[in-house]
C-alpha cells in the first residue's frame, strides 16, 4: 500500500491520474491537487481521490506558482509516487518540484510499476525509436503520464473527503495577458482516413492536389512537423509527432514523408499505413504496410484518376 | 543585462540511428554527434538577446567527450564555450545535467538570463529547463514562443494547451525557448572561421563546485529496445511495373480493406 499524489491540469486528466493511482497504490492514500475549482476537487473524489486540493488559476501569475507550496507539503508528507499529466504546466511543475525534493522524475512513463525497489517505468528515446526500460529510488518519484494512458471509471457521487486549497507563493513573475487558443478546424483524432504530406511535396500550391485527393477519399488532411512549423504551409494542430498531434485511423497516408521516429511516433497505432515515397529506403515506406516507391505527383496523379472511376 | 548563458546538448544524429532487426538493439555506428536541434533555436534567441542588449553571450554544455562542440556552437554566436567533460555523464539523467549545468552557471558569477531549449532528441523529458531554474532560484518561464527585452525586464510568450499566456520578469531568469521562438540559422562560412579565434574553456566538477554526487543519476537504466513493428512492408511496385499499375493494386487492397 503506498500514498500517491496527483497533480492534473483539468478534471478529466485528474480522472485518469486517479484511476492510473488507484492501481499502482493499492488501496493507498490519494491525494489530488486540481486546476480549477471546488468543482473540480469533488470531481476528483468521487473518482478516487481520498482528499481533494483545487487550484484556481491566478490571475497575474503561472498556475506553477503552486510548485512551492506543493514542495512544501511533498517534504513533510512523503508520498511515493506524484504523478501528473503530460500538459505543458504540468510538466514544468514536476521537473521543478523533481529539482526542489532532489527526486528522479520519469516524462511520459507507461507500464509504471511500484515496488520495495523502487518505481521502474518505460520512457521513449531517440522521438519513439527505441523504448528505455528503468528503475528510479527515492523517497518519492514523479511520474508524468498521457491522458490516454488509463481508463477511468464511473464517479461514486456518495464519496466524501478533504477539500481545500493551497497559498499561492510570489512567483517574481507576472501575467500580463492571456488569449485562449482559436478553436481547432478539424479533429484528426476522429478521423478515419488522413492523408498526410511532408517535405517531398516542394511547394504551397501542391497542397491544393493533395487536398482534392483526401476529399475525394473522404480523409482529413494533416502533415509533418516542417510543413506546419517551418513552411507554415499548414496550422500548427495539424501536425502529427511525438510533439504533435498522436493519431490512430483506420488508414493513413503518407505522401513525401521520411518516417523519422518522431513523425512515426504519432502514426504507430493506424490501423493501415499508406507511403508513397521515391526514397525506397526511406525509414517511412519500411514501416508502412504497403507503399509505392515512386514520386508522389505521378503516383496522387493516377491515384486520383483510380478513385474518380 | 551583462551576462547571458545559454545550454545546449551535444547529442548523436538521431536520424543516422539503425535498429538491428534481430536483436532490436539500437546501431549508433553511423551517428554522429551534434549540437541538438533545439538547442539551435536556444542559441539563436541568445544571439538576439546579446544584440538587444550588449550583453556577453555564454555557451555551455556538459557531456562525455564536448569539446568538438565548442567550435559549432561558437559560430552559432557566443562568444565562449565552457564546457564540462566527466565520464559518469555517460549515464546522466535530467537530474545530473541539471546540477552540472546549475554548477556551471553559478560558477560563471551574476548571469542574468540562462536560455534552455525544451528538449533533446535522445530523451525527449522536458525537464533541464526547470530543474535548472529551481536549482539556481530563479524564476523559469517555459515554452517561449517569443521573446524581447524591455528595459531590464524580458517579456514572452508561452503557448499552452489552453493558449498564449503574456509574462513580464525581471532577470535573473530561466528562458526555456520551443522551437517555434525564432529560426535557427545555418553558420555562414565567416562565422565558421570566426568559431576558431574565439575561447573554448574546460571545466571540471571542482570549478562548478560540485562533488562527484552531483553527476550520479537517480534513475538507472535496465534495457534499450527498438520496439517490434508488425508491419509487412509490401512494395506495391514491382519490377517493370509502372507507377500506374502500383497505384491500380493499391486501390484493389484498399478497397477490399474497406478503406475506400
Ligand atoms: C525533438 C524532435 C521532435 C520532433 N517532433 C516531430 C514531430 O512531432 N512530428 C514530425 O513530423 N517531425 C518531428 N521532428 C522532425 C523529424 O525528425 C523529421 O525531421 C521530420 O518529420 C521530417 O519531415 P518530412 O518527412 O516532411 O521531411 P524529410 O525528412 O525531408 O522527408 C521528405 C521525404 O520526401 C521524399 N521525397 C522527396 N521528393 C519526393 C517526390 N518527388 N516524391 C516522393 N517523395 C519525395 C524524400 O525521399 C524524403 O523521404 C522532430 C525532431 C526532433 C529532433
Amino acid at each position: 500500500m503506498s500514498d500517491i499524489w496527483i497533480i492534473a491540469e483539468n478534471t478529466l486528466w485528474a480522472r485518469t491520474l486517479a484511476a492510473a493511482a488507484a492501481a499502482l497504490g493499492k488501496g493507498g492514500k490519494i491525494t489530488a491537487f486540481v486546476h480549477g475549482d471546488e468543482a473540480a476537487a469533488k470531481d476528483a473524489i468521487a473518482h478516487g481521490a481520498s482528499e481533494a486540493f483545487y487550484l484556481p488559476l491566478p490571475a497575474d501569475a503561472p498556475w506553477e506558482a503552486y510548485t512551492p507550496a506543493l514542495v512544501d507539503k511533498a517534504k513533510a508528507e512523503k508520498p511515493a509516487l506524484i504523478l501528473l499529466s503530460t500538459s505543458r504546466r504540468c510538466r514544468d511543475v514536476a521537473a521543478r518540484m523533481a529539482a526542489l525534493l532532489d527526486a528522479p522524475c520519469f516524462s511520459d512513463g507507461k507500464n509504471i510499476a511500484l515496488a520495495d525497489g523502487g518505481v521502474t517505468a518505460n520512457t521513449l528515446l531517440y522521438g519513439g525509436l527505441a523504448v528505455k526500460t528503468s528503475v528510479a529510488k527515492g523517497a518519492t518519484v514523479l511520474v508524468t503520464i498521457g491522458a490516454k494512458d488509463f481508463d477511468h471509471g464511473a464517479p461514486d457521487a456518495s464519496r466524501s473527503g478533504k477539500i481545500d486549497t493551497l497559498p499561492l507563493s510570489a512567483a517574481g513573475v507576472s501575467v500580463t495577458g492571456r488569449k485562449p487558443r482559436e478553436a481547432q478546424s478539424v479533429d484528426l483524432g476522429a478521423a478515419a482516413k488522413v492523408v498526410s504530406v511532408g517535405r517531398g511535396v516542394s511547394k504551397e500550391s501542391d497542397l491544393d492536389t493533395v487536398r482534392a485527393l483526401a476529399k475525394s477519399m473522404g480523409a482529413e488532411v494533416a502533415c509533418s512537423r516542417p510543413i506546419a512549423e517551418f513552411f507554415k504551409w499548414m496550422p500548427e494542430e495539424c501536425y502529427i509527432g511525438i510533439s504533435g498531434q498522436q493519431i490512430k485511423p483506420q488508414l493513413y497516408l503518407a505522401i513525401g514523408i521520411s518516417g523519422q521516429a518522431q513523425h512515426y511516433f504519432g502514426i504507430r497505432d493506424s490501423k493501415t499505413i499508406v507511403s508513397i515515397n521515391k526514397d525506397k529506403e526511406c525509414l517511412m515506406n519500411q514501416q508502412a504496410d504497403y507503399y509505392i516507391p515512386a514520386d508522389w505527383e505521378e503516383t496522387v496523379a493516377e491515384l486520383a484518376k483510380a478513385i474518380h472511376k | 543585462m551583462k551576462k547571458i548563458a545559454v545550454c545546449y546538448k551535444w547529442v548523436l544524429n538521431d536520424g543516422d540511428i539503425r535498429v538491428n532487426d534481430k536483436t532490436r538493439d539500437l546501431d549508433f555506428e553511423k551517428s554522429k554527434p551534434q549540437i541538438n536541434e533545439y538547442d539551435r533555436n536556444g542559441l539563436a534567441v541568445g544571439v538576439q538577446l546579446k544584440e538587444a542588449s550588449g550583453a556577453e553571450l555564454i555557451g555551455i554544455t556538459c557531456g562525455v567527450d564536448t569539446e568538438p562542440s565548442a567550435k559549432d556552437a561558437l559560430s552559432r554566436g557566443p562568444d565562449m564555450v565552457y564546457y564540462l567533460n566527466d565520464p559518469a555523464l555517460a549515464q546522466a539523467d535530467s537530474a545530473a545535467s541539471s546540477k552540472v549545468l546549475a554548477g556551471m552557471v553559478r560558477s560563471l558569477g551574476d548571469v542574468d538570463v540562462v536560455l534552455c531549449s525544451e528538449c533533446s532528441s535522445d530523451d525527449f523529458a522536458q525537464q533541464v529547463g526547470p530543474r535548472l531554474g529551481a536549482l539556481l532560484g530563479y524564476p523559469v518561464i517555459s515554452y517561449v514562443s517569443a521573446v524581447k527585452l524591455e528595459g531590464d525586464a524580458l517579456v514572452m510568450d508561452r503557448k499552452l494547451e489552453e493558449g498564449t499566456e503574456s509574462v513580464k520578469v525581471k532577470a535573473p531568469v530561466v528562458v526555456v525557448v520551443s522551437p517555434d521562438v525564432c529560426e535557427a540559422p545555418i553558420p555562414s562560412v565567416k562565422q565558421i572561421l570566426g568559431a576558431k579565434k574565439k575561447p573554448a574553456n574546460a571545466m571540471d566538477l571542482a570549478g562548478a563546485g560540485l562533488g562527484p554526487d552531483a553527476v550520479k543519476p537517480m534513475v538507472t537504466v535496465q534495457s534499450v529496445k527498438a520496439p517490434l513493428t508488425s508491419r509487412k512492408a509490401v512494395n506495391l511496385l514491382g519490377d517493370g511495373e509502372s507507377v500506374a499499375d502500383a497505384v491500380a493494386k493499391l486501390v484493389k487492397q484498399l478497397s477490399t480493406d474497406g478503406l475506400l
